[in-house]
């Protein structure tokens, strides 16, 4: 009998500490369409910046661009996939200096400038530029800027993670 | 049976509870990796750990205050970082290409010349080279250490210069570092070096209002350039920028105030040897134009932990291309590097012919002299051959294989080996004169080894013939000593 107890105990301490990284990782927040949860991990805070200070900001939301919108299964299938590769790189400290985006997220991001900007694209991309580029291989600047790297705006502003010990009320940030 | 069989294994409770156990140890590593970097995201302030002091040399005491800086500096002793054409390691330069110990003979040069090894082994690697005599002045030490500026203060600049290399082996230990580049309160980048502030001087410029970006670059031409020894006495080191940086400036400034380093033993050619004119070569490039500086590629931006800072290991690039490069150009490392490499192996390709046709010329004007020919006959050869050298070794002693400015370094070897050619035409005409209307069986200089055994009758013959005149003058000062004394 004690053994069973043994096991209860420790299966529900490992339940319990489970529920502690999910909440100071803020796991939660990776199935909303926030920035925020974007930079949970700081390395992205440039990305996070200079998406901030762009006119993308006032309409689009990371997931507007970086994740598809064809269908809900595809778009958490997807947040699943490129989360767990973010999340395994970032906890062993594999992030690059550089940041690029993989042929996957590429075409992701492609089919996203199209589903928004169809209008436009209507009239232009159906010419000679249509299967060999990307509208990003053009409009380099959209919305991230030209310099890429960890280090590209280490004095940028962006919102601070919010404490894992829950705020008590009347206290300052 | 069914009651016993539980207790009969008892091991599926113990294994299951290893299980939780393993389950919670690794969740608690997650746990407290996901804290750590959570706290790396409150931006860190930089602080002094104590005071540095003035003319403080010791670079470790810099590196307290400032570890990731000072731990990166000290990579510099990586001896593994070797490129195609450059790097870090151990070369030897004369072994890589025994052409070149001809076209220096009569200059140190051609007994020694290694790769410089990172900034770690400054001291260590002028210490060594087979160029140090006792009659080397205290000049050599300027770009070696941070101990300069202390003994430049102490015993003024014009007399540091004029001393013997010798007589500051003691004083002179710490390598280039940390005090060569910056403040010791501020950490601001300065110029400890009066060459570059007097060399902005002359060319009507202020240095003290070049903005943070332009220092940058500024920190490194303290002594990645060409330049000189000025006076046969004061050896005050000089940058011949007066007339502007580019290789036609530089032979203007030479040719108008006579300095020459030495004569060639082989051609009796004057000659001038050009050092790293890297500033020089780089400001003619495409990154210099777009306001790139030095250190955007040599020592860039990096973040660790969530603190960026300057990553103070310098080398090539070629070993950063993803925090150098690929911060603005959006390839793969690969194609990166592959790009790099193909500029470089034409330049170097450039460069081989150059030095083909210019090691035949000097071997060619030494037949001519072989045959009689006179020092009036030849001045026109010897001129264009000096020439033709100069603007090579503006492109072969300048680091980065042609990288920092592929079209200008192209445009310096066409002039080059278009002037080494011309001169080898014309000394072939004074060999006909003489002759010898056959071109020259050149000898096998195709080792180190032969290429040094071949100038060594050479050398000799020039050191005898220059002790001889000196011995002349002497005896004619001592047979006439008023007539000294008059004048």
């Amino acid at each position: 009998m004690w053994q069973k107890r043994l096991i209860a105990v420790s299966t529900g301490a490992l339940v319990g500490l489970a529920g502690y990284v999910t909440s100071i990782s803020n796991a939660s927040s990776y199935l909303s369409d926030d920035p925020k949860a974007c930079i949970n991990c700081h390395i992205m805070a440039p990305q996070y910046a200079t998406w901030q200070h762009s006119s993308h900001a006032r309409a689009a939301t990371c997931n507007d661009c970086h994740v598809p919108h064809d269908s809900t299964l595809r778009k958490y299938a997807y947040k699943a996939k490129d989360g767990s590769r973010h999340a395994f790189m970032f906890t062993f400290r594999m992030e690059p200096q550089v940041i690029t985006a993989t042929q996957d997220s590429k075409e992701v991001i492609q089919q996203n400038c199209i589903r928004c900007h169809s209008t436009v694209v209507s009239e232009v991309a159906f010419g000679v530029h249509r299967d060999d580029r990307a509208c990003a291989d053009c409009h380099r600047e959209v919305p991230h800027g030209r310099i890429h790297s960890l280090s590209s705006t280490p004095n940028a502003a962006v919102p601070p993670l919010e404490p894992a010990f829950p705020k008590q009320q009347g206290d300052r940030p | 049976m069914n009651e016993t069989a539980p207790r009969s294994r008892p091991w599926i409770g113990w294994l299951l509870f290893g299980a939780a156990g393993v389950g919670v140890f690794l969740l608690g590593m997650l746990a407290s990796s996901v804290n750590d970097r959570r706290a790396e995201s409150v931006p860190a302030r930089l602080q002094f750990m104590q005071p540095i002091a003035d003319y403080e040399a010791d670079n470790a005491k810099w590196g307290q205050s400032f570890p990731r800086e000072y731990n990166s500096w000290e990579s510099t002793k990586h001896l593994d970082e070797n490129t195609k054409h450059g790097g870090s390691g151990d070369r030897d330069y004369l072994a890589e290409n025994p052409n070149l110990v001809v076209m220096w003979a009569g200059y140190p040069f051609a007994n020694d010349f290694k790769q410089a090894r990172g900034h770690y082994h400054a001291v260590e690697d002028v210490t060594k080279t087979g160029r140090l005599n006792e009659k080397t002045p205290g000049t050599c030490w300027t770009c070696k250490s941070p101990d300069v500026p202390r003994l430049m203060a102490a015993k003024g600049v014009a007399e540091f210069y004029a001393a013997k290399f010798h007589d500051f082996d003691k004083e002179v230990v710490n390598p280039i570092g940390c005090a060569d580049c910056h403040d010791n309160k501020t950490m601001a980048l300065r110029i400890s070096r009066p060459a570059l502030k007097e060399a902005f001087q002359r060319m009507g410029k202020d240095i003290a209002k070049a903005s943070h970006q332009e220092m940058r670059s500024l920190v490194c031409a303290q002594c990645h350039v060409e330049y000189y020894f000025k006076g046969k006495k004061e050896k005050y080191l000089t940058f011949p920028w007066d007339n502007g940086l580019n290789v036609e400036n530089m032979e203007a400034y030479y040719e108008k105030s006579g300095h020459v380093d030495w004569t060639h033993a082989v051609s009796g050619a004057k000659m001038i040897k050009m050092q790293h004119p890297d500033y020089e070569v780089y400001s003619h490039g495409i990154h210099a134009y777009r306001g790139v500086s030095c250190a955007d590629c040599h020592m860039p931006y990096k973040s660790e932990g969530g603190i960026k800072f300057t990553d103070h290991q310098i080398r090539s690039p070629l070993y950063s291309v993803q925090n150098s490069c690929q911060v603005c150009h959006r390839w793969g490392e690969d194609e990166i590097k592959n790009r790099v490499q193909a500029i470089q192996d034409k330049n170097k390709e450039l460069l081989t012919r150059a030095e083909k046709a210019i090691t035949a010329a000097h071997l060619e004007i030494g037949d001519a002299m072989k045959r009689g020919a006179t020092d009036a006959q030849l001045e026109g050869v010897r001129k264009s051959i000096s020439k033709a050298q100069m603007d090579w070794d503006y492109v072969a002693a300048n680091n980065g294989m042609g990288f920092h400015a592929p079209q200008e370094c192209a445009r310096i070897l066409g002039k080059a080996i278009d002037g080494a050619q011309e001169t080898r035409i014309q000394v072939a005409m004074i060999r006909a004169q003489l002759g010898a209307p056959e071109p020259l069986t050149l000898p096998d200089v195709g080792t180190k080894e032969k290429a040094q055994a071949f100038i060594k009758p050479f050398v000799a013959a020039q050191k005898a013939a220059e002790k001889a005149k000196e011995e002349a003058e002497k005896a004619r000062a001592a047979t006439k000593p008023a007539k000294v004394v008059q004048r």
